[in-house]
């Protein structure tokens, strides 16, 4: 099986609406879930989770919600870009 | 003679601080190996990091014996009969311990690349044979010990070539190469056990410490660049 149709991780897939936050400054829902490949369903169970952890945090302005990085997801992507190199050196993917 | 002792005592200090800096390389792997599992939580990681940790230990108590071996070259005549053989005890089970563990570190790392390959059935054979093997005499014990050692390291750099064609990143070179060097330094080692050759050990332990610098360059470089 190809990597790309492997299944993502849970942690991947965090990662993955993490990168699309912080690429977007301020993201949208429907921009994340372009960015991070999901569906609606599933992109909201993740948006809460990662919400609950202090990983993200979400602001409502009328019927616009938007999604920014907290300073602890910031650490949490740069400690993790780190653990993802370390991991690639030994051949592995998280 | 006197020189010549002196000569010997400065290739175990030359021993001693290879196999120190060894150590701590292997032990700041363990280290982020821990630090990367504590955030992706795989076993494999886990073995990296308990296998380091365990290769660091080792070293360090095979540097205590270099240091060791060293005082007593140099100060041969000053010791009395009773210091000479407690060194000499100190020596043997330094030794033993350091190969023990040396055995058992690269068991640890290969069981937890083969669960990566092969999921999680495997054999307890080698684990057996680790055990087994300890009661030998020591150097029984030193030529299997480097032996198995030898092909628990070819099982690891196989594993890591094929996890490297599969998804390895632009780092993974290194650690395969720090696996290579590992595996060319035992060669040595083995033969220099074989023939008793001090200068063989010498450039076996060199050729290690090369495996532990490459390691050093890519877990500073993984820190310092993101993945590939």
């Amino acid at each position: 099986m190809a990597q790309g149709e492997k299944q993502r991780s849970v942690l991947r897939i965090n990662l993955d609406i993490l990168n699309a936050v912080r690429d977007e400054g301020e993201a949208k829902p429907t921009h994340i879930l372009y960015k991070a490949n999901l569906s609606h369903e599933r992109l909201v169970k993740y948006l809460d989770d990662l919400t609950a952890k202090g990983l993200i945090e979400m602001k409502q302005e009328g019927e616009n919600r938007t999604y920014s990085l907290t300073p602890k997801g910031v650490g949490f992507i740069i400690e993790m870009r780190h653990a993802e190199s370390f991991v690639q050196g030994f051949g592995l993917n998280i | 003679m006197k020189a010549e002792r002196r000569k010997l005592a400065s290739g175990a200090f030359i021993i001693f601080c290879l196999n120190i800096t060894s150590a701590l390389v292997a032990l700041l792997t363990s280290y982020y190996a821990y630090k990367a599992n504590r955030l992706v939580s795989s076993s494999v990681l886990w073995a990296i990091s308990i296998g380091f940790m365990l290769l660091g230990f080792g070293l360090v108590v095979d540097a205590g014996t270099s240091l060791i071996s060293g005082r007593t070259l140099v100060d041969i005549t000053g010791r009395t009969a009773g210091e000479s053989f407690s060194d000499r005890v100190l020596t043997l089970l330094a030794s033993l311990t350091y190969l023990t563990l040396q055995m058992v570190a690269y068991l640890v790392i290969a069981i937890g690349y083969a669960r990566s390959t092969y999921g999680r059935q495997l054999s307890t054979a080698a684990p057996a044979a680790a055990v087994g093997s300890a009661l030998l005499s020591l150097y029984s014990f030193a030529i299997l010990s480097y032996f198995v050692t030898l092909m628990i390291l070819a099982f690891i750099v196989f594993q890591g070539l094929l996890l490297r064609s599969g998804h390895g990143g632009r780092l993974s070179g290194m650690v395969l190469l720090a696996f290579v060097l590992v595996l060319v330094a035992h060669c040595v080692l083995l033969v220099s056990v074989l023939v008793l050759g001090p200068g063989l050990f010498l450039i076996g332990i060199t050729v290690q410490f090369l495996g532990f610098l490459s390691l050093l360059i890519f877990v500073v470089r993984s820190e310092v660049v993101g993945p590939g």
